[in-house]
């Protein structure tokens, strides 16, 4: 158990910095910053002088050097725009991405397991042929698409809802459910497909011999088998909404990680976008640590392999 | 299982909770809809801007989203009128001892929001800060040509300048905005950039990062009470959410319509639109840094007869948008009128003959942002099509906005492309920031026209300058210097009782407006 924790620990060292190291190099490529920040008729010269300023006269060797020093120190620079602490503003934003992302794992969960049981019970049926469709249209369809039919019809056709923004309980209905119909498709579907497999179990013969009904049987005995790899893609996708849903927090203007991190690439705010890519890796590397440990938990085979 | 299932419900129930602060929050769409239509004047007026102030700190940071914001809270000594015309504001009047000399009067009884008075000390003050390196203001690089301010008395402050600085006013009108002095020493400046005090008609009540800046009326005022007690400023990134929140009733008032939304959004009862000629310029650069056919005059000839603007105007812009035939738009004060190309297919293919060019083996690219300029890259591929008519290859390459900008800078853009510049409001700037040896943005550069402009910008005399920038811009137009195209239309929607008239220098002045 100890050496598959250090195994995995030291894995998640590996991604961070592999995942930092090549933004830093790509945000590099979009070009120089300084011209954003300067009024177009600055001379030469100022130009020449806030580069060297901030430092991207030097050698890229030099710069890359220099950001993992500080970055292994958590010092990511301050925002070339706002001159205040790069990390600073990105944990200012982070509980906005939380929240929002909680909310939309808990309604995905609440209203996919539910579906994709009831689907696998009733396979074929009205219902199965109907949440297969929808399934197949949740992950079609693009979010930032789905978020403007949602802001268009409940914001400014009804009125029910506010068309963005952050502050109660009504801004973040919009967003959650945009936010969860991907998952609520995906876990849906993996639901039913599983609980299809499980439902030819011997086990299940045997509890269906006992008198017990399907449908009890499907969701007491079923779904702890098959929540075993559901417990990954929830992991992977509860990674993701943590991360911050760059499109989502967009087009609702909610003020968390994504929708920062989208400014600060516009703007080429250096720092800013590392702090965030370092946290956003570093979420993501624990989830997924996290979702391991759960499963070597559950399934006792994993931590011998 | 079902314990741990309900447990698992009860955590994440109680983790919502806690993570949902019910503090300040809009009022509900239906809310605002309502408080609107009534007949009762509403309290606020909701502005969406698309991206959120970077800091409360005046003079330091150029971006127009900021500064727009903050004339509200701060005045300047000079302001502008609806037109663009300078005016005084916190300076009454104002003299020339000599050229490298501006003494400003300063008005009397001028109190900043926390009581303390308004004087001499605290001009001095404001433009030491943009002056002072470690402030790293960008301004600065605008006022190099400022040696210091003297405080005369406490109503007098002169200004040094290192030579004479013609267009002065324009700076102070556009760049320096009074911050009260003692509240930011005090303070310190990363206390001072999020709580802002000034002698504006508004006072800073709460700025929410990334969501709103919410300011409430200075009702001691110097110039009066303002009529909206409550102003919030509200980022909205997406354009499209933008308008939602415009017609839900959430927000009153919006920059930057697209041109092809304007007719639906006329169509909608509640809203109204306004447009205002502004004084931002677009123009296709026709590049002679590039080793290329355009070094040639007559080839550059030639693409100014062969590019029909009206018809881009009409066809592309839906009209939105003035057309301008030489350097400077209509509303700059050194605007003279200069010959237009006309458009002449036969005289651009001659002209291109006489170059010794054959127009189907003329093979040019054309760079254009896409989404930063009304239509722009619709505008380069019309341009593609005009050009085709007289056989001229043109390859449209779309670029983002700040790759796009990189390349200007760096000279590596290749025959032509789409920019802009603004605002333009007097010529030194424009003419100096566009045409010079330096400057990188139209593509241009000439030894005898940067002898001419050199020659012109230290001028004094009112007259005798403006001669000099009406022969520059002549010469410019004579050279083809570049292909510009129109004066943006700047397009506003907004609730349609709200009493806003748009301003050529765009900016949201709240104290004007009325429900």
């Amino acid at each position: 158990m100890l050496g598959f924790l250090c195994k995995r620990v030291l894995q998640m060292f590996v991604v961070v910095f592999l995942a930092l190291t090549a933004v830093f190099f790509l945000v590099r490529l979009s070009g120089d910053p300084t011209a954003l920040f300067l009024p177009p008729d600055a001379p030469r010269e100022q130009l020449e002088y806030y580069r060297s300023q901030l430092g991207f006269d030097r050698p890229l060797y030099v710069q890359y050097g220099e950001f993992i020093v500080n970055a292994i120190q958590g010092d990511f620079g301050k925002s070339l725009v706002a001159r205040e602490d790069a990390l600073g503003l990105v944990l200012e934003r982070l509980p906005a991405t939380f929240q929002l992302a909680l909310f939309a794992m808990g309604v995905a969960l609440l209203i996919s397991i539910p579906i994709g049981i009831l689907s696998a019970y009733r396979r074929n049926s009205l219902f199965d042929q109907l949440g297969v469709t929808l399934t197949v249209i949740g992950q079609a369809v693009p979010n930032f698409w789905l978020g403007l039919i949602l802001i268009y019809f409940f914001g400014v056709i009804m009125q029910w809802l506010p068309t963005g923004g952050g502050g109660s309980v009504t801004h973040m209905i919009l967003p959650t459910l945009t936010l969860a119909g991907y998952s609520i498709a995906r876990f849906t579907r993996f639901t039913r497909s599983t609980m299809i497999d499980v439902y030819n179990e011997d086990y299940i013969r045997t509890a269906k011999a006992s008198g017990a009904s399907m449908l009890k049987i499907l969701s007491w005995y079923g779904l702890k088998n098959a929540s075993i790899p559901l417990i990954t893609l929830v992991a992977l996708d509860l990674g993701v909404l943590l991360g911050g849903s760059v499109i989502t927090e967009v087009v609702f203007s909610w003020p968390g990680i994504g929708k920062l991190l989208m400014q600060s690439l516009l703007s080429r705010d250096f720092p800013v976008v590392m702090a965030t890519i370092f946290l956003i890796s570093v979420i993501y590397s624990v989830v997924n640590f996290l979702a391991d440990l759960l499963y070597a938990l559950v399934n006792p085979q994993i931590r011998y392999r | 299982m079902k314990k741990a299932f309900g447990l698992l419900l009860m955590v994440l129930i109680l983790v919502v909770a806690a993570c949902t602060p019910a503090t300040n929050v809009d009022e509900p769409a239906k809310g605002q809809v309502e408080a609107n239509a009534g007949s009762t004047t509403p309290e606020k007026v909701v502005i969406a801007l698309e991206s959120d102030a970077v800091t409360m700190l005046a003079n330091t940071d150029l971006n127009y989203v900021n500064d727009v914001q903050l004339r509200n809270i701060y005045d300047p000594l000079v302001s502008r009128d609806i037109e663009g015309k300078i005016i005084p504001n916190l300076a009454t009047e104002w003299s020339n001892p000599d050229s490298n000399t501006w003494e400003f009067k300063l008005k009397d009884q001028v109190v900043f929001h926390n009581g303390k008075p308004f004087n001499a000390e605290a001009v001095k003050f404001n433009i030491d800060f943009i002056l002072d390196e470690t402030n790293k203001s960008f301004y600065r690089s605008r006022w190099l040509n400022v040696k210091e301010a003297q405080v005369v008395d406490d109503r007098t402050i002169r200004i040094i300048t290192t030579k004479p600085f013609a267009n002065f006013l324009d700076r102070l009108a556009d760049d320096l905005l009074i911050m009260e002095p003692s509240h930011v020493k005090e303070l310190g400046l990363e206390k001072a950039a999020s709580n802002p005090i000034g002698t504006g008609p508004y006072k800073f009540s709460e700025w929410k990062r990334d969501q709103y800046l919410e300011l409430v009326a200075n009702d001691q005022y110097w110039a009066g009470k303002p009529a909206i007690p409550i102003v919030r400023f509200r980022y909205i990134p997406e354009f499209s959410a933008r308008l939602s929140a415009l017609m839900s009733g959430e927000v009153n008032l919006i920059k930057n319509l697209p041109v092809d939304s304007v007719e639906k959004i006329k169509a909608q009862g509640n809203v109204k639109v306004a447009v205002r000629e502004s004084a931002r310029l677009n123009y296709v650069a026709l590049n002679t840094f590039y080793d290329g056919p355009l070094k040639d005059k007559k080839v550059r000839q030639a693409i100014r007869h062969a590019i029909n603007v009206d018809e881009l105007l009409a066809s592309v812009l839906n009209g939105y948008g003035t057309k301008m035939t030489g350097p400077l738009p209509k509303v700059n004060s050194g605007f003279s009128e200069t010959p237009d190309y006309a458009y002449d297919q036969e005289k651009a293919k001659q002209l291109l003959k006489e170059a010794g060019i054959e127009p189907a083996q003329l093979k040019l690219q054309l760079d254009t942002p896409n989404g930063r300029y009304p239509m722009d890259s619709q505008v380069a591929q019309a341009i593609q099509a005009q050009l085709a008519r007289i056989g001229i290859n043109v390859d449209v390459q779309v670029n983002e906005w700040g790759n796009h900008l990189s390349k200007i800078r760096k000279k590596e853009m290749k025959d032509m492309y789409i920019n802009g510049w603004g605002p333009s409001l007097e010529p030194q700037t424009t003419v100096e920031g566009l045409f010079t040896k330096n400057a990188p943005y139209s593509g241009f550069y000439d030894s005898s026209v940067e002898e001419q402009i050199q020659a012109t910008i230290p001028v004094f005399g009112k007259e005798e300058r403006k001669k000099g920038f009406d022969a520059i811009q002549n010469k410019l137009v004579e050279e083809a210097a570049f292909q510009p195209l129109w004066q943006q239309a700047d397009i506003y929607a907004m609730d349609k009782k709200l009493k806003f008239e748009p301003r050529v220098d765009e900016r949201f002045q709240v104290h004007d407006m009325s429900w």
